[in-house]
């Protein structure tokens, strides 16, 4: 693959069209395979996920005139071919380790903290008092805690993971853009 | 597959210990299968908590933080929940009394007006006066055993690492406010009391006496809490005596592990 070639709206639109005729339903599914592309070469030691995501797409678009019409079967499954070929060369460039972003700035833990406080006051009673309890366990008893807590509420134990992984990830949210806005 | 089975598995993949037949077909299932994405996601956050919590095995630990903890945005996630951790332990008591409300429809409450003697004057002050008395008496009771209302297990802000005498663990400097609580594995125990010195780089930073030894599993281990403050990066080295009948330190082990950022 020519390294320089970039993905244009007009490359990006046939992707587009050969995952999903119907185009919102392409747009998720594009989304959901760029989300798990990141995820598996995360999972096989790679630091910069996103760029080997990014170059697998970009490949596959590449040869859509090539595969569009033809190819038959599940196509998240060829963005997996091509994934590990990506993955391959990676391996061969061996690129450096970048270093981690310091961490242990004081002012900037207290930044984060209080940033977290406002944004946890923010959740409704019922969530904040779910995250607390959810998390108010830990080792051999947490388990057991974790499934009164959702016989509690009348849902399954991984309707509560799930739930609590929602409330989560939007408290998260939340405090990045805190700390974007408090930086200014 | 059962839940836990796959549980189990997102975990070996994360921490990339997983044979590599059953990675290929479960990278295809994170590609294909939104449940097994979606448990990815789920188990990622709970190898995190449990890193924070001191949970990991040695061997979890040395490949969470060899192979999971690798790119920036993971980096970011174990941040936020060190973050979450120490909110949780400052906030504890604060969530363990109310319960959490359900999607169910609320009983409806006792009020004035649906007392049974409502509009009969003599017995609405003699109801009145008997839910006063009640609600003095719970509040009494309240005050005289709170530790009954608390059904939350406390969880105190250490970070736990179980140490054991040939190894050299790398430790990761405890967030603000958490203490470092150290597990020392006994081969011989053989004493009843034991003290502790810390050493950094061959300068005593803490010591702590009075020890004593608690069975873990199959085996006892000395508890010692070092306090966070006194902890940064660098090299420590903790030597632990025996406190003989006569009251005299026998040296009887010595324990390193190196503190990173």
């Amino acid at each position: 693959m020519n390294k320089d070639w970039e993905l244009s709206q007009e490359a990006f639109d046939a992707l587009l069209d050969w995952l999903d005729s119907d185009r919102e339903q392409a747009a998720l599914k594009y989304e959901k395979i760029r989300r798990s592309l990141i995820k598996i070469f995360t999972g096989r030691g790679c630091v910069e996920p996103e760029d080997l995501a990014d170059e697998t797409i970009n490949r596959v678009t590449s040869k859509l005139k090539e595969i569009g019409k033809e190819f038959s079967g599940d196509r998240t499954r060829y963005f997996f071919g091509v994934a590990n070929k990506v993955h391959l060369e990676h391996l061969r460039r061996k690129l450096p380790q970048p270093t981690p972003p310091p961490t242990n700035d004081p002012d900037w833990i207290e930044l984060e903290y209080s940033c977290l406080e406002r944004c946890i006051e923010r959740l409704s009673k019922e969530h904040r008092e779910l995250l607390l309890r959810y998390h108010g366990a830990e080792g051999p008893a947490e388990t057991e805690h974790r499934r009164a807590l959702a016989a509690e509420l009348g849902i399954a134990p991984n309707a509560l993971r799930i739930r609590v992984y929602r409330i989560r990830m939007g408290l998260k949210e939340c405090v990045e853009k805190c700390i974007e806005r408090s930086l200014g | 597959m059962t839940l836990t089975a796959d549980k189990q598995e997102v975990r070996s993949y994360l921490l990339g210990v997983l044979d590599a037949d059953r990675k290929t077909q479960l990278e295809e299932q994170i590609l294909s299968t939104p449940q097994t994405y979606e448990e990815l996601l789920l188990v990622e956050e709970e190898l995190i908590d449990q890193y924070v919590a001191g949970g990991l095995s040695e061997h979890e630990r040395q490949q969470f933080e060899t192979h999971f903890l690798i790119t920036a945005e993971r980096q970011k996630n174990l941040r936020f929940g060190q973050l979450l951790k120490r909110y949780v332990n400052s906030n504890l008591g604060a969530a363990a009394i109310p319960h959490v409300e359900t999607s169910a429809p609320a009983k409806k409450s006792l009020t004035f007006s649906t007392l049974p003697a409502a509009g009969r004057p003599v017995m609405v002050f003699g109801v009145a006066g008997i839910v006063l008395l009640s609600v003095a008496l719970l509040c009494w009771l309240g005050y005289r055993r709170p530790q009954s209302r608390l059904a939350q297990p406390r969880v105190e802000p250490v970070v736990v690492v179980t140490l054991a005498p040939a190894a050299a663990p790398r430790v990761n400097v405890p967030p603000k406010g958490y203490d470092l609580k150290l597990e020392l594995e006994l081969a011989n125990p053989s004493f009843r009391n034991y003290n502790s010195e810390l050493f950094r780089e061959n300068k005593s930073v803490q010591t702590r006496g009075e020890l004593r030894m608690e069975p873990k599993g199959e085996q006892y281990i000395v508890p010692v809490t070092i306090t966070g403050e006194v902890l940064s990066p660098g090299d420590y080295e903790l030597k632990l005596s025996g406190v003989s009948e006569s009251g005299a330190n026998e040296f009887i082990e010595k324990y390193s592990f190196r503190v990173i950022e």
